[in-house]
């Protein structure tokens, strides 16, 4: 097997020392690979992927990502700081929290003047990125007169324009209306078909198939209960009514 | 989880019955007017929001909008310190007369934008100034006679009047001159010229998020307004209540706050952020901005030799 991208042991945080989020928590993603994470609300899946973009660090347990330990001196490091966030992308579960730039445009510029990417290149590809994404009359505007499906279009813009070898999305097609999260899902694909490496947390249990290719479960007492390949773990109905994943009028069981 | 709720519990009776209280033509109860305090809660957030949110007019293609921010805002500074420098009652009116021809050049509305610096002017100067013109604290020739004291008229004095139209005067073009440049820059520019001519970085970053928070402010007021208006049923009038309520919510919007700048700092964070906030907008100089700043000075200079003329 090669060697994974990202890589936890035993991962334990606990909010203000006393609110536990992570208890224990092991995993690993290689190279390529879509992974889902499902849980009930408030069972860590926020949490995991905050240590994964080495947002947030465990009390104890160890984060490595290609290869390299990721600390939070380390990350101070500015050589070290530019690698890890330039190769690992993050859109944020609250949209709102993401978009704080003055316009649009300069939000999707961010990342990549952060990382020292001149301001042609820049240009160039926030306009690129743009008309993928088809935000067009957007780029003037200010991100907090959008709406919120159009502000999670800008987000995941200025996460793609710095093309980063990892994603993490944090329930990325909530609030968006049918067609946009439809319009998402192709995205997903297209980056999995172009071989980046995605985490990404969810709870929409019928698009998974289509999205990722292993599943790890969370229990409510914020441990991994389960990590297996897609198709196999949606057949296990017994498991998801445990973790509150489904409820028993679920359409899902009835199938 | 203690608060699991997905092995569903059968919702309580009284949620699977109709209330008469729900009684749709609200029929029943006094019609009462809303609170003062909600009202004020509301209302303060709509002046605000619309007193800040000029991009539209920022984007408009007038005369102060095709500046170099920079130049703009050098060029305003120094007017207004020549504005605090006049001492001439017409030169000042003259002045004032000048933003407002500024203000239509800009293609700004004259009528908006008279509207909105005299909003400020009552505030932060009426109440000090209205005492200086009546006679008991500045002796002088009574023009209005208000009322006799010791058989000595007393009222409005010339000189107590002439000092207040000189403050307020200068208070109108000094709002005046503020509130062009604020209108005609969008606010990103205005930030990066700040940054540009020297102001410290994080002093630039902490106005720009401060920009920020407010909207965000004011939109969880509102929500949390119309949340609890929703949810009241005896129309809110309890202005008690209603203080409880604000303080209560002082408290929660404090703590939102927190939390959301928390993700906003990791947010910037994921993308490489490490002090040093770097934009797109490059600044070029041009000739009308070399023209500006060529009139702009002149203007400043001519008012304060006419000044010397008029006033020494
Ligand atoms: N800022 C915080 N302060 C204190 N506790 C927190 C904070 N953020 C999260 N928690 C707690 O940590 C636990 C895990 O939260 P997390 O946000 O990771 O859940 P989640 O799986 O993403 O849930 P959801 O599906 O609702 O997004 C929850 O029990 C939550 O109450
Ligand atoms: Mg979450």
């Amino acid at each position: 097997m090669t060697e994974p991208v990202l890589a936890c042991s035993d991962l334990r945080y606990a909010y203000l020392e006393r609110f536990a989020a992570l208890d224990g928590v092991s995993l690993s993603v290689a190279p390529g690979e879509t992974v889902a994470l499902l849980g009930a609300n408030g069972c860590g899946k926020s949490t995991l992927l905050k240590v994964l973009d080495g947002l947030i660090f465990p009390d104890s347990g160890e984060f490595h990502a290609f290869g390299e330990q990721v600390l939070e001196d380390k990350l101070e490091d500015e050589q070290f700081n530019k690698g890890f966030r330039g190769r690992v992308g993050f859109v944020f579960q609250n949209s709102d929290a993401q978009v704080f730039s003055p316009t649009v445009r300069e939000e999707i510029a961010f990342g990549c003047l952060q990382l020292g990417l001149d301001r042609a290149t820049t240009a160039d590809r926030v306009d690129d990125v743009v008309s993928m994404l088809d935000i067009g009359e957007l780029v003037d505007r200010a991100p907090y007169q959008l709406s919120g499906g159009q502000k999670k279009r800008v987000a995941i813009a200025s996460v793609l324009v710095m093309n980063p070898e990892v994603l993490l999305f944090d329930e990325p097609t909530a609030a968006l209306d049918p067609r946009t999260q439809f319009w998402l899902i192709e995205l997903l694909h297209q980056l999995r078909t172009a071989g980046k490496t995605i985490v990404l947390a969810s709870h929409d249990l019928d698009t998974l198939p289509e999205l990722a290719d292993r599943c790890l479960v969370f229990s409510e007492e914020h441990r991994v209960v389960a990590d297996a390949p897609t198709g196999e773990l949606l057949a296990d109905h017994d498991l998801l009514l445990r973790v509150n994943l489904v409820h028993e009028r679920s359409q899902l069981l009835r199938r | 989880m203690t608060t699991s709720t997905a092995q569903s519990q059968p919702a309580p009776a009284w949620l699977l019955q109709r209330e008469v209280a729900l009684c749709p033509c609200g029929c029943i109860g006094k019609r009462r007017k809303g609170s003062y305090v909600a009202k004020t809660l509301s209302g303060a957030s709509g002046v605000l929001r619309q007193a800040m949110s000029s991009d539209d007019i920022a984007a408009q293609p007038g005369l102060l909008q095709r500046l170099d921010p920079r130049i703009k805002l050098v060029s305003l500074l120094g007017l207004l310190v020549t504005v605090a420098l006049l001492r001439s009652l017409p030169l000042l009116a003259g002045a004032y007369v000048v933003t407002l021809v500024l203000a239509a050049a800009s293609k700004l509305s004259v009528t908006f934008f008279i509207k909105r610096v005299w909003l400020f002017i009552p505030i932060f100067t009426g109440i000090v100034v209205l005492p200086a013109t009546l006679s008991i604290i500045t002796p002088g020739h009574v023009v209005l006679p208000l009322w006799t004291w010791h058989g000595q008229p007393q009222g409005f004095t010339e000189q107590g009047l002439h000092s207040a139209g000189l403050i307020i005067t200068r208070v109108a073009t000094s709002i005046s001159l503020v509130v062009l440049l604020t209108l005609t820059t969008p606010w990103v520019r205005l930030l990066a010229a700040l940054r540009s001519i020297g102001v410290p970085r994080m002093f630039v970053l902490i106005i720009g998020m401060a920009y920020r928070y407010l909207f965000l402010l004011l939109d969880t007021v509102d929500d949390m307004y119309t949340a609890r208006k929703a949810r009241t049923l005896g129309g809110g009038g309890d202005s008690a209540a209603g203080r409880r309520f604000v303080a209560a919510s002082a408290g929660t919007l404090f703590g939102k706050a927190h939390q959301l700048s928390e993700e906003v700092h990791q947010a910037m964070l994921a993308r490489g952020y490490t002090g040093d906030a770097r934009s797109l907008q490059v600044f070029r100089l041009r000739r009308i901005d070399v023209v500006w700043t060529i009139c702009a000075a002149a203007g400043a200079v001519a008012l304060l030799l006419a000044d010397r003329g008029l006033g020494g």
